[in-house]
């Protein structure tokens, strides 16, 4: 339930489709880029805005299948470490959820649980690798 | 034009439908008509009858699938079974021979999923012996309708596995029914929860905490259950070798079975214990209550659960197995050896030959095995809906040698039983399906609650008082 609670306590304008796009070259600078490095789009957002609403706003292919409710891992996003450090730790039910995400880094993060604030202008944000082989290589035998 | 059926209507179902539509723009010049079709009347599969229904967060999804069933390139046909199905039967359900699916469509996604639950060898099923889904069946009314689990008899409650299953099921008996009263449960649920006898569920796994399957989410909402603690651990069990490189999620799991419950043991009527290293090997089951065999296990050097010789017999009232779930054997394309339909690594289903089907495609479940959470479902669902759309598009790499068994020239229409049976209400349309998603919801308000159920004559009856009314 932290999770309904954890919602309702950020600023409506953070959700999805709640996003106003500030003026070009006046906003917060994040950089998009797929699994591969390659840079995907560079966007402006608002103090208090999330990187998955910002991610929809702007057509960038991230997921998010539970909404923002820190229920799913389908917005798993790759931070610039320099970046990482700067954002307040992740819940337990962040961590949760990390733990099942696929291409999992030190510097992982949920889209939907990262705001932005002044001094993560510049942040890129890395989409995680999802191989079409991903079932395959992440099959262990079980013997249950 | 191009005339894709999925069967199934679960979320690789609906995932392999949002990216297909998405990636095949709508004017393009030839026409595209997907056509889905569900045993179940209601879609969403698992988000519907598998989500517990104190994860109301996670059927968030289907929020997607209502705007891609907004296509009108994309029809939904509920209650139809295409082929031969095992298993509990659903006396309503429409059967379309699985031979009008190669004759009246282009392409084929088969994605049916993993309904058929594993048994136990030394576990048969009688009253007391319980496969999982059929209570995880019973609190969300599935249209199989398995009878009412004896909770009323049974103060201890044994689950043999430790996945999420087992977990939403235990979650599911220690918490209590005026907590789970605002959610998605049935009436009939939380009155049959509200009788319930049970005072403790024993969580047998034949391996430790490190091998468990469950994730540490469920292992977390079990520990903070408001009125049930946690049996104490023999901390030895927590100590891994020193030898033992940890995952990042074993870490984490054995830093919460340290901590144990946020309630402590001792402290509460109800209580639930993690056993682990215990595989049962017979049960007796007398008129009072069950006398469940177990052999303790070790691990060998592959990880493997091994007898080491000492047994203990645990007495219980009702056993609970959670040992996964498989393909439905009768399904077309079974391959006997994987008990999976074989597929590549693009998601052609492939003959025993070895060559790809042209055309056919699997997805989710049947073709990866019962495992993962919705993210590696949707990641595998678009993997095969891409490459269904490069083969749309023109610009797949498909070698010629394969077997062909779809048609090139189909017209746009559902085949004729379908259509007929549609019109007498046997089917269902996502149109009809969300006026009782939207009736559901508001029987629910009405009692404070996220909705109540309705079954198939409920719905049924419904729809055809709308159209009357209309």
């Amino acid at each position: 339930m932290c999770c309904r609670l954890r919602l309702k306590t950020f600023p409506p304008a953070a959700r999805h489709g709640g996003i106003k796009r500030p003026a070009p070259g006046t906003g917060i600078k994040v950089h998009f880029k797929d699994s591969k490095g390659n840079h995907v789009k560079t966007i402006e957002g608002n103090e208090g805005d999330d990187l998955l609403s910002l991610a929809h706003e702007h057509d960038i292919d991230l997921e998010g299948a539970c909404e923002r409710s820190v229920a799913c891992s389908t917005c798993h996003v790759i931070i610039s470490p320099e970046h990482y450090d700067l954002l307040p730790e992740p819940e337990d039910d962040e961590n949760d959820m990390l733990d099942m995400a696929f291409g999992l880094s030190d510097t992982s993060r949920l889209g939907c649980q990262v705001y932005l604030t002044k001094e993560l202008d510049g942040m890129t944000a890395t989409l995680p690798a999802a191989t079409r082989n991903m079932f395959v290589d992440g099959h262990k035998p079980t013997h249950h | 034009m191009d005339k894709v059926a999925i069967l199934g209507g679960g979320p690789s179902a609906f995932y392999v439908a949002s990216r297909l539509l998405s990636r095949v723009p709508a004017d393009r010049n030839r026409n595209l008509a997907v056509h889905m079709f569900d045993r179940l009347w209601s879609p969403h599969g698992l988000v519907r009858y598998g989500v517990a229904p104190d994860h109301p967060e996670v059927k968030n999804c289907t929020h997607k699938f209502d705007e891609l069933a907004k296509d009108a390139r994309f029809r939904y046909f509920g209650n139809v079974q295409v082929g031969p199905a095992s298993g509990r039967p659903i006396p309503h359900v429409v059967r379309l021979p699985f031979d009008e699916i190669p004759r009246s469509y282009t392409h084929l996604v088969l994605a049916p999923g993993c309904p058929i639950p594993t048994t136990h060898p030394a576990l048969p099923l009688s009253s007391r012996v319980i496969p999982a889904l059929d209570l995880v069946h019973w609190y969300t009314q599935h249209p199989t309708h398995p009878h009412a689990p004896p909770l009323d008899g049974a103060r201890h409650v044994t689950i043999i596995g430790q996945g999420n299953v087992a977990l939403d099921v235990a979650r599911m008996l220690l918490t209590s029914p005026d907590v789970l009263a605002t959610y998605d449960v049935p009436l009939s649920v939380l009155e049959g929860l509200r009788t319930s006898a049970v005072e403790h569920v024993s969580i047998v796994g034949r391996r430790g905490p490190l091998q468990a399957a469950f994730t540490t989410k469920e292992a977390r909402e079990l520990m903070t259950i408001s009125d049930a603690s946690m049996a104490l651990l023999d901390p030895v069990l927590l100590v891994p070798s020193a030898d033992t490189k940890l995952s990042r999620q074993q870490t984490r799991v054995l830093d919460l079975l340290r901590k144990g419950s946020t309630t402590k043991s001792g402290t509460t009527k109800k209580t639930w214990s993690l056993d682990f290293f215990r595989a049962p090997t017979g049960i007796q089951e007398s008129e009072s209550r069950l006398r469940l065999s177990l052999a303790h296990t070790t691990l060998d050097a592959g990880l493997r659960a091994v007898a080491t010789g000492a047994t203990s017999a645990l007495e219980t009232d009702l056993v609970v197995t959670a040992l996964g779930q498989q393909l439905d054997p009768s399904t077309p394309f079974y391959d006997d050896a994987t008990r999976r339909i074989p597929v590549n690594a693009s998601g052609n289903v492939l003959h025993p030959s070895g060559r790809p089907f042209k055309n056919v495609y699997a997805s989710g479940w049947a073709a990866m095995g019962a495992r993962g959470v919705l993210a590696s479902t949707m990641i595998n669902a678009y993997n095969v809906a891409d490459n269904l759309a490069a083969s749309l598009l023109g610009s797949d790499s498909l070698s010629p040698n394969f077997e062909e068994i779809m048609e090139k020239d189909v017209d746009p229409a559902p085949p004729a039983l379908v259509r007929e049976e549609l019109e007498k209400g046997n089917v269902m349309s996502y149109e009809d399906w969300k006026i009782i998603d939207a009736e559901e919801v508001r029987k629910g308000a009405e009692m404070g609650k996220e909705r109540e159920r309705m079954g198939w004559e409920g719905a049924k009856a419904f729809l055809a008082a709308s159209k009357t009314r209309a």
